[in-house]
């Protein structure tokens, strides 16, 4: 089995003296590649954090991340900012798509920007997969939430991305429109190999994963493969028990 | 409520402050203006303080007295005097302590060491008698003593200076009567602690009346003093009663009352002219204005449902909004009235730029000053923001609880219907003005109409011309990513890129269009020179002044040369039109200058005899023929006219033969002479010989056809200059304004800044996204700028064609150099913003709350 990205010791600290809050404390992570990974945990735990530092959104306070082969705090802004664009694709939970572009101009821009020309055969499959044949030319603003996310999951993969990354890409929308982004995700883990990390609180989101990490207080607490929506839930209840 | 506007403002301080800049920038504008006016009023009163004749008796002429008018000489400059043999009858009257005969003209040329006149040109060299009573001499020694003999002079402090002569140097000057050498013996002083930039030189009364007015026998006024306890009134009475016809006697107050109020006219042209302009820059703040408060308040309308939800009404939203901009409209004009200190400073260094040398003067800040200054500042910031206030007051207090709310905006529709008619009637009003280009007022007025509907009615279509635009320019721009992103920034809020570039065009349609003017004149003039002008050389007295026949005399015989001849010019008046009697050598003039003839001819002039331009010859009702009677300086006349001519060129109004003029008492004065090349003369050899000849008269100037036009040009070049100059002002507001819709747009669109970053876009392209945007909606504000401004600057010069416009010509160069400017300052403009928008927090950015 591949690593497709992973963190040794990873801590991160914001603020300082009396304000300090240590958002990750330790963390040794590892993603493995063509899985679905989850990482739960409530509120505050360091779950959307740790996606950041993966994806080399934010720095890190002390200890490393690869994303691959390559050593992130080894790179200086710009080569971070081409880190993500080439080999790191994002579904956020909203405002994920520039409002002036088309569909299709969504999907195609992380090419766009780095000037290359998308493979053609390929965003053909994304886009038939994620079902928007129809809906390409329209700007966000006349696309449903669901819609909207839909695009954005092919966004992350049109480009063939090392890992996509997604924070709660499912937290605003209603269940229907939910379980279909969540199916193309998984699809797109079974179909086509893609390794996607997601950040998530639903324990009926998590359970399209392959594995859960579980994190609390900035530690990373157990993990679980092939959830169930159950298992997951049964599992989030001891960290409430735990807290009263 | 109140408490909520005061809060909000101090949150977007930094967004407020280019807001703030702009309404500062029209507001020192206005102040500075009324600041300038005002302190330049108070300098000029000071000279009434100063002493002065209880009564002058001066010729009663229709025109000016010389050397007090101080226009800059007009080539017909001859002073209007009365006879000598008055003075001993003046001062024999009973309440008359003493009288003087005074001279007072223009045309003393003090020489530098290099022996060119010094001083500026423009402002008059005068030359003064000196009135020996210092109770009733507004001009005071200051060093040394007062000239006396032929060989004595007292010079102005600052003429002093210029020539580098002081106290016991010698100095040379040149004057109507020739050139003297005489040494500076003291030093005066005005009165008023500055000078209008012209010199003055000082002699004794015998040498004045030689120099300046060719004989012992007349001044040009008598100034008395009156015994003590005698009336002003009583005594000028009591004078005229002694004196002959054509003699006007003034009392100091009437003499006052007479400048005060050639002074209050100027005055009130040059700060109507310049309120034009700084109201030009608050119109243009308007826009920029609009633009921040809608932005701001799209940016809080959830802020705003939020008083909405908790129970504020409609009317507190809207005063809330309305309260802040009060605010912000005291505070930026307050800092303007301080500002206007510093703008009429730089009005005060601009004109000089342009060759108006202003007497200093004293800081002069009236209260109307402030009052206007606040009115105009508050009320200007609150009309921008009523629009903005009211459609913040229609936010729905649900729209607190939505995530992405944005503001009701009304359909572009109705604005493009109002843009179109106005349009239309543009059209219109321009294709009736150039049906009746006869008459020249209406045509202007059509014209003025039609530009005001034009500009009123893009204004209205900018929003969708900005659109259409922007992806016209854009579309090569598209095939890359970050060109697309910035061409669709541009589009997609149309009425806000429409009034950011608005505001720009209004500027530049402006100079555009007195760019247009500018040329045609130019243009105009130069082939009116090519037209009339037959001779290769024109000798001019350096400012325009007259000049001695010697001249003449010098260079009448230079080898090289078939025609040289002279003229000279006499003002005069018919009924209450004042003009200038120009006179030639009939038959020679014809050879060196072509006039085209409406009627009759102008061969073979008699004494009395006249032809006078075509336009004056209609606007008086004259007739071949007619005997007009006429006044000149010293007295009436009669002059026969012979013909009318087609006016252009230097020379228009009354023509007739040299003797003419010599019997209307004119002075043996040249005001040119025109020179023609023999043919197969060697230029070089005639210009040389030419030089030479004219070493020896420095108050002349040798000038060839090209270097009269270049002459005729500068003296456009410096008012339009100056009109540039104060319009450059309403477009740096323009460029402020692009600076704040550029912040706010990039602020508005943080997340949006933040995803590109998130999906990998760099900070260099983000600024190059940002940049683009920029130069887009500067070059759409100055396109269209350019080309309203083009079509009214080719309607007004059609309109003025009747009036010697006669050529059209477009300023390719100029315009090219408005447009790459436009390019430069939206690169400018984008820095900060850009900048900005690269070093936002992607996190932050993409954060949900």
């Amino acid at each position: 089995m591949t690593i497709a990205a992973h963190c040794l010791s990873l801590s991160k600290i914001y603020g300082d003296g009396d304000t300090r809050v240590t958002a990750l404390d330790a963390v040794d992570v590892e993603i493995t590649a063509q899985q679905f990974t989850a990482i739960m945990g409530p509120s505050g735990s360091g779950k959307t954090t740790l996606m950041h530092c993966l994806a080399g959104l934010d720095s890190v306070s002390s200890g490393q991340v690869w994303i691959g082969d390559t050593d992130l705090s080894q790179l200086s802004d710009k080569d971070l900012t081409r880190l993500r664009r080439d080999s790191v694709g994002f579904v956020f939970q909203a405002f994920n798509l520039v409002p002036t572009l088309t569909a299709l101009e969504n999907i195609t821009l992380p090419m766009d920007i780095a000037g290359r020309k998308p493979d053609q055969e390929w965003l053909d499959t994304v886009i038939t997969t994620v079902g928007l044949g129809d809906r390409l030319k329209h700007r966000p603003s006349e696309l449903s939430g669901g819609q909207q996310q839909r695009v954005a999951c092919a966004r992350a993969l049109a480009s063939r991305p090392t890992i996509v990354f997604a924070d709660e890409p499912t937290g605003n929308l209603d269940s229907k429109s939910g379980a279909e982004v969540l199916g193309f995700l998984r699809k797109s883990v079974d179909e086509f190999g893609q390794t996607i990390v997601m950040v998530t609180h639903d324990p009926n989101a998590a359970s399209y994963a392959d594995r859960v990490i579980f994190l609390a207080d900035g530690h990373v607490v157990d993990e679980m493969f092939n959830p169930t929506s159950a298992s997951v839930l049964e599992r989030m209840k001891a960290f409430d028990s735990k807290r009263a | 409520m109140f408490r909520a506007a005061l809060r909000s403002l101090g949150q977007h301080k930094v967004r407020l402050l280019l807001t703030l800049l702009a309404v500062v920038v029209g507001v020192a504008f206005v102040a500075g203006t009324f600041i300038f006016t005002d302190s330049l009023k108070q300098s000029f009163d000071a000279l009434f303080n100063a002493p002065q004749p209880d009564v002058t008796v001066s010729a009663d002429s229709a025109f000016a007295t010389g050397g007090q008018g101080g226009g800059p000489g007009s080539g017909a400059e001859q002073v209007p005097t009365v006879p000598a043999s008055l003075l001993p009858s003046v001062a024999s009257v009973n309440g008359v302590a003493a009288a003087y005969g005074v001279v007072t003209s223009t045309g003393a040329l003090v020489l530098g060491k290099n022996g060119k006149p010094v001083g500026t040109a423009g402002p008059p060299a005068r030359g003064i008698s000196w009135l020996p009573d210092s109770s009733i001499n507004s001009i005071s020694l200051v060093a040394g003593r007062a000239p006396t003999g032929p060989h004595e002079v007292a010079l102005l402090e600052a003429t002093s200076t210029l020539a580098d002569a002081g106290v016991g140097d010698s100095v040379a000057i040149e004057t109507p009567a020739g050139h003297l050498t005489a040494t500076v013996v003291g030093l005066v002083s005005r009165g008023i602690g500055g000078s209008d930039g012209g010199t003055l030189t000082v002699f004794d009364v015998p040498t004045a009346q030689k120099q300046m007015l060719g004989n012992t026998d007349t001044f040009t006024s008598i100034a008395v003093k009156a015994d003590p306890g005698v009336d002003q009134d009583v005594l000028a009475r009591r004078i005229a009663a002694t004196l002959p016809a054509h003699t006007k006697v003034q009392t100091g107050a009437q003499r006052s009352a007479d400048i005060a109020n050639r002074l209050q006219t100027a005055f009130g042209f040059i700060n109507t002219f310049l309120l034009a302009f700084a109201l030009i820059a608050l119109f243009v703040a308007i826009f920029l204005i609009f633009n921040t408060f809608s932005m701001l308040v799209a940016q809080r309308t959830r802020e705003l449902a939020l008083l909405r939800a908790v129970g504020a009404s409609r009317g507190q939203v809207r005063q809330s909004v309305l309260a802040e901009a009060a605010i912000l409209g005291v505070i930026a004009a307050a800092v303007g009235v301080l500002g206007g200190i510093v703008v009429s400073q730089g009005l005060r260094l601009l004109l000089g730029v342009f060759g108006a040398n202003l007497p200093a003067a004293p800081l002069v800040i009236q209260p109307r000053t402030i009052i206007v200054s606040l009115i105009l500042g508050v009320g200007i910031t609150l009309i921008s923001a009523y629009i903005p206030a009211r459609r913040a007051a229609r936010v729905p207090p649900i729209a607190a609880m939505r995530d992405d709310v944005s503001l009701p905006s009304k359909n572009l529709r109705i604005r493009g219907i109002i843009g179109i008619v106005l349009v239309l009637i543009a059209v219109l009003t321009a294709v009736s003005a150039t049906r009746h280009l006869d008459d020249n007022l209406r045509a202007t007025q059509l014209v003025g109409l039609s530009a005001i509907c034009a500009l009123t009615g893009v204004i209205a279509l900018a929003p969708i011309l900005g659109r259409w635009f922007i992806g016209l320019f854009g579309a090569p721009l598209r095939r890359h990513a970050i060109g697309n992103l910035a061409v669709e920034n541009g589009r997609r809020n149309p009425r806000r890129t429409a009034a950011t570039a608005t505001a720009l065009a209004i500027g530049l349609a402006l100079m555009t269009a007195i760019g247009v003017l500018a040329a045609s004149t130019k243009a105009s003039v130069a082939s009116v020179v090519d037209d009339t002008i037959g001779a290769d050389y024109i000798i001019l007295g350096a400012n325009f002044q007259p000049f001695r026949p010697d001249v003449y005399q010098a260079v009448k015989n230079t080898p090289g040369t078939s025609t040289v001849t002279f003229t000279r010019q006499l003002p005069l008046s018919v009924g209450d039109s004042q003009g200038v009697l120009t006179g030639i050598e009939s038959g020679k003039f014809q050879k060196v200058f072509s006039l085209t003839m409406d009627s009759g001819s102008a061969d073979n002039l008699l004494p009395g005899d006249a032809i006078v331009d075509s336009d004056t010859a209609n606007k008086l009702g004259l007739t071949l023929g007619q005997n007009v009677p006429v006044d000149y300086v010293n007295g009436p006349g009669f002059l026969i006219l012979r013909g009318t001519y087609k006016p252009a060129g230097p020379i228009t109004g009354w023509i007739a033969d040299i003797q003419t003029l010599t019997d209307a008492g004119g002075r043996d004065l040249d005001s040119a002479v025109y020179i023609r090349s023999a043919s197969g003369a060697d230029p070089a050899a005639v210009r040389a010989s030419l030089d030479q000849e004219l070493a020896a008269f420095p108050a002349v100037k040798l000038q060839d056809q090209a270097s009269l036009k270049d002459q005729i040009n500068q003296q456009f070049d410096r008012v339009f200059g100056f009109i540039y100059a104060l319009l450059a002002l309403a477009v740096i507001v323009a460029f402020l304004g692009i600076i704040n819709t550029l912040a706010l747009s990039v602020f508005e669109r943080r997340r949006e800044v933040g995803l590109l970053r998130a999906v990998g876009t760099s900070r260099a392209q983000i600024r190059r996204m940002v940049v683009i945007e920029s130069i887009l909606i500067a070059l759409f504000g100055a396109l269209v700028g350019i080309a309203l401004g083009l079509i009214y600057g080719i309607l007004f010069r059609k309109v003025l064609e009747s009036v010697g416009i006669t050529q059209l010509a477009i300023p390719t160069g100029q315009l090219t150099w408005f447009i790459i400017l436009a390019v430069v300052g939206g690169v400018v403009a984008a820095l900060w913003p850009a900048f900005t928008a690269s070093r936002l927090d992607v996190l932050k950015a993409i954060a949900t709350d």
